[in-house]
Parts: structure tokens; C-alpha cells; sequence
């Protein structure tokens, strides 16, 4: 019994971070019709600029967050402007195959910098553990699921209650709209791609601490975060960190219960029977 | 105060617009007629920026506004309702009028600009948590229009405010927009419906095919024979 609650305990805490990093793949989305395909790559790149800063200065990935927030959702602009932009609006699988490259670029560098062998950065909560009953808990994962939610809370409430929040909707609702209230579409765009990115740095040092990094394991996060999207209905906030935390807690079950590969496919089981019953992913009418 | 000179515009370099040149004084309600694809949507999209030019000019206030984008277009005053309403679906009556607002020059007095277009409606007040997407299709010009005077207007374009509504809210409408003079707008029609336009604005344009084939006073344009073979392609 105690095997379940384990599972559960874990599956939230994990699941509440992927749910955080499937928010900044859907907004992308609603905003630009953009499907980042480098998604993965981008947590990647924030891991191991956490990694760099840790070698140079012995910085701790918590406080490095300080200056890879930043400098992520300035690449994320740049990234929006000079690549993505100029090919919103084109076929959807151009864009596609544009993130993708941007992937392969991403990696590559990566692997040029860095080298190909798995390396550990090291946090001061790394071995720490907290223990509730039965439950043995990480830290690094406890930090995780109290930031993700508080982002993601964050993000909820500027979406309702701020003008850049309405914005943000109303050019997902109807962009043409939205331009004639005077609202700068494009912009609009940048820096939704821009906070994106910099959610996804945040992500990244909290999935770093404990967790062996390597340059090619980028698209396995693009994966889970497509797979959560999707999950969510592509631009369901609730949906969407509700479809975070059942794809973490069929992969803290397919783990704990089943034994190798066949436990990795449980997120992707899932899925498909969810996606097969309900096409729609877990959205829902507003009862308005 | 504003003055359209041989304007000439399209889609994907196909001209829509041949040399169209219309002018408005303030405090007007201007009509703007023509037939399907007479290019009356295409004019005020060049208005709000949403259309370039391929050639002619925009003066509004005595300013050349060509260069201008969408954005700094409606921060100059120019509002447009768009045909089909167009109100955000999944957001509320609350949030659309406040998106209304959104523009640097109108938010600085929404909450009293938001008292102000739901005294003039009603209804709106009424259904102000409503999801816009469920309002009726006369609510839903209401919110559009609301919206549109949310953002402070000193020219506000309303693209085809009758279509689809029951003849109560046709009137009910028209009735505000007589108004809306006196509170200072300037108002350019676009509209299908021919007598429901000759009654309300002074002035009339009738576009056909790109071009200006009659203008004049109301009854002058209603009598023009050409007015007729503008609309029924005779």
C-alpha cells in the first residue's frame, strides 16, 4: 500500500513540473499556431547553462536560476524574432520542421561544448529527503511541485486579471480582433514565446538537482510535454496541468510497478486510451 | 477630418479599391453603400491598418496616417466594428468591453468610460459575467459596439451593424448611433441595407466595384438612378 502512495506522492510532484512546461508549449500554441518542437532542447540548454555556471562560479542551480531566467527568455525574443516569426503563418509543418532543426542546432552545440558523457550538477538539497509516514519524498522534487504550482498560479491569475493576460487570450480567441482594439499582435507573440522560454529555464533547474544531464535528452521532455498538451486540449490551462499530473503519475506507476521499458510506456498507455475516449483531451464547456 | 485621396488597395497585389477618394467632417454620419465585394470592407481595413495601400493617401485631422500601423491607429481615435461582431467568445462581457479599453489613450479613464456604455446598455450590465460567445446576435452587436466606444473614438467605423438581427434591435442600435454624435464621434456606416442607411446618415458614398459611382446628401443619393444599377449590377 505504502508502494502507491509512493507512486502517487512522486507522480504529483513530478507531474506538477511537466505540467508547468506543457503551460508555455500551449500558450506558444494559442498565441502563434507554433508547435516548438525544440521545446525539449530549450530545458536542456537551461540545464546545462546551469552545469556551466556551476563549474565557473559553484553556483547552486537555485541560484543560477537568477541569471539563466533572464538570459533564456532574452534567447527565447531573439529565437521568436529572427526564426519563427518570419515563417508564422506558412504551413504548419514548415514550422515544424524549422524547431526541429532548431533542435538538431540546439543539441549539436550542446555536444560540441559540453561533450557527450551524462554529467551531474550538484545542489545543497540534492540527497536531502523528506519523509511523511510511509512516503520517502526528494526535495529537489518537493521544491519542484511548490514552484510549479506557484507558477503556474501566477500564470493563471495574470491570464485573468492583467491586461497583458487579456491580451494574450484575445489574440488567441481571434487574432484580427484583436488587432483592432489596438493591441499589438506581434508582440503579443514575442514575448508569450519569450516567457515560454523562461519558464522553461526555471523548469530546468528544477528538474536538474539529482538527475544526470546529456545533450540528447532534449526530445524525451519535447515528448512528455507534447503528450500533455495534447492530454490538456492544447490550450486548457486547467486542462493542461491536469494532463501534467496524470502523465507524471502513470510514469511514477509504470516505474514503481512495472518492471523496465515496459514501465516507461505507461505515460504513453495512458494516453492513448485517454485520447481514445476522449478526442477532445480533458477539456470540458465552461458551464456558462 | 479625415480624407481618403485616390486610394487604391488589394489583396496580393489585385486591386479592390481603384481610386477612391471620400471625405468626412467631424461630428458626421457618413454612409458607405455599395453591393457585395463593392470593396467596402476592403476601404475601412485600409482605415484601421489592417490593409496597406498600393498607392493614395489618408489624412485624418490633417494628418498623413498611411504609415501608420493598426495599433497607432486606433491610439489616433480610429475605431472600427467589425462586420460579424467578432466579441471574443470565451471571455466576458466584462473582459471584451475592458479589451475595448486597452489602448493607452482609453485606459486611463475605463472605469468610467465601462459606466458610461452600459448605461447606454442595458443588457450588457445584465449578462456582464456572460460568456460572449453565448450572448443572442443583438447582444452581441451591443458588445461590439460597447466595445468600440470603449476605446474612445474620435472616428468609429461600424461594418454592417444591421446583418442578422431582428428589426427591434435594428432600431434599437440605430437609435444609439444617432447619439453618437453629440458625444463627439464621427461615424462611418458600411452597410448593405440601403433605406436603413439613407435614414440615418446625412451623407452617402456608393461604392461599386472599387469606385465611388454616387455621392451626396441622403435623399439626393436614394433618387440617383445609378444608385439602383450600383446595387443591382444594371
Amino acid at each position: 500500500m505504502s508502494e502507491l502512495y509512493q507512486a502517487l506522492a512522486q507522480g504529483l510532484l513530478i507531474g506538477s513540473t511537466y505540467g508547468l512546461l506543457a503551460l508555455g508549449m500551449g500558450l506558444v500554441y494559442g498565441v502563434s499556431g507554433v508547435v516548438n518542437f525544440s521545446h525539449g532542447d530549450f530545458i536542456s540548454l537551461g540545464m546545462f547553462m546551469c552545469l556551466a555556471l556551476y563549474s565557473a562560479f559553484s553556483l547552486d542551480p537555485y541560484v543560477s536560476v537568477l541569471i539563466t531566467v533572464p538570459a533564456m527568455t532574452a534567447i527565447g525574443a531573439v529565437v521568436y524574432i529572427f526564426l519563427i516569426r518570419p515563417m508564422v503563418g506558412h504551413q504548419f509543418l514548415m514550422v515544424v520542421q524549422l524547431t526541429l532543426g532548431l533542435s538538431l542546432v540546439l543539441q549539436n552545440g550542446i555536444l560540441m561544448i559540453f561533450g557527450g558523457q551524462p554529467a551531474r550538477t550538484p545542489s545543497v538539497v540534492e540527497s536531502k529527503l523528506l519523509i511523511l509516514g510511509d512516503v520517502v519524498l526528494q526535495v529537489p522534487h518537493v521544491i519542484a511541485f511548490g514552484v510549479s504550482f506557484v507558477l503556474a498560479g501566477g500564470l493563471y491569475i495574470m491570464l485573468r486579471s492583467t491586461d497583458f493576460g487579456r491580451s494574450i487570450r484575445a489574440v488567441h480567441q481571434n487574432a484580427h480582433a484583436a488587432a483592432l482594439m489596438g493591441i499589438n499582435v506581434g508582440r503579443v507573440q514575442v514575448l508569450t514565446f519569450a516567457l515560454g522560454i523562461g519558464i522553461l529555464a526555471l523548469a530546468a533547474a528544477l528538474l536538474l538537482p539529482g538527475t544526470p544531464i546529456q545533450p540528447t535528452q532534449g526530445l524525451r521532455y519535447t515528448v512528455i510535454t507534447l503528450l500533455v498538451v495534447v492530454l490538456g486540449g492544447m490550450t486548457n490551462f486547467v486542462g493542461i496541468m491536469l494532463g501534467g499530473l496524470i502523465i507524471g503519475i502513470a510514469e511514477a506507476f509504470g516505474t514503481i510497478y512495472l518492471a523496465g521499458v515496459l514501465g516507461l510506456l505507461m505515460p504513453y498507455i495512458i494516453f492513448v486510451a485517454i485520447m481514445l475516449f476522449r478526442p477532445q483531451g480533458l477539456t470540458w464547456k465552461s458551464r456558462q | 477630418m479625415l480624407e481618403l485621396e485616390n486610394l487604391v488597395a488589394g489583396y496580393g497585389g489585385v486591386a479592390v479599391l481603384r481610386d477612391v477618394s471620400i471625405k468626412l467632417d467631424a461630428g458626421e454620419i457618413v454612409g458607405l453603400l455599395g453591393a457585395n465585394n463593392a470593396g467596402k470592407t476592403t476601404l475601412i481595413n485600409c482605415l484601421s491598418g489592417m490593409v496597406a495601400p498600393i498607392s493614395g493617401r489618408i489624412l485624418f485631422e490633417g494628418r498623413d496616417i498611411s504609415r501608420l500601423s493598426a495599433q497607432q491607429r486606433v491610439e489616433a481615435g480610429i475605431v472600427q466594428v467589425p462586420e460579424g461582431r467578432l466579441v471574443f467568445p470565451e471571455m466576458s462581457v466584462r473582459e471584451n468591453l475592458l479589451l475595448g479599453g486597452i489602448n493607452a489613450r482609453a485606459r486611463t479613464h475605463r472605469p468610467r468610460q465601462m459606466d458610461k456604455v452600459l448605461e447606454l446598455f442595458p443588457r450588457l450590465k445584465e449578462r456582464l459575467s456572460q460568456h460572449a460567445g453565448t450572448l443572442s446576435g443583438g447582444e452581441q452587436q451591443m458588445l461590439a459596439i460597447g466595445r468600440g466606444l470603449m476605446a474612445e473614438a474620435k472616428l468609429l467605423m461600424l461594418d454592417e451593424p444591421s446583418l442578422g438581427l431582428s428589426p427591434l434591435f435594428v432600431q434599437y442600435i440605430f437609435e444609439i448611433i444617432d447619439k453618437l454624435p453629440a458625444e463627439g464621434l464621427t461615424v462611418l456606416l458600411v452597410e448593405q441595407n440601403l433605406m436603413l442607411t439613407l435614414r440615418h446618415a446625412a451623407r452617402c458614398y456608393v461604392l461599386e466595384r472599387g469606385q465611388v459611382a454616387v455621392e451626396g446628401a441622403a435623399d439626393v443619393v436614394m433618387n440617383d438612378p445609378r444608385t439602383r444599377s450600383a446595387y443591382l449590377g444594371l
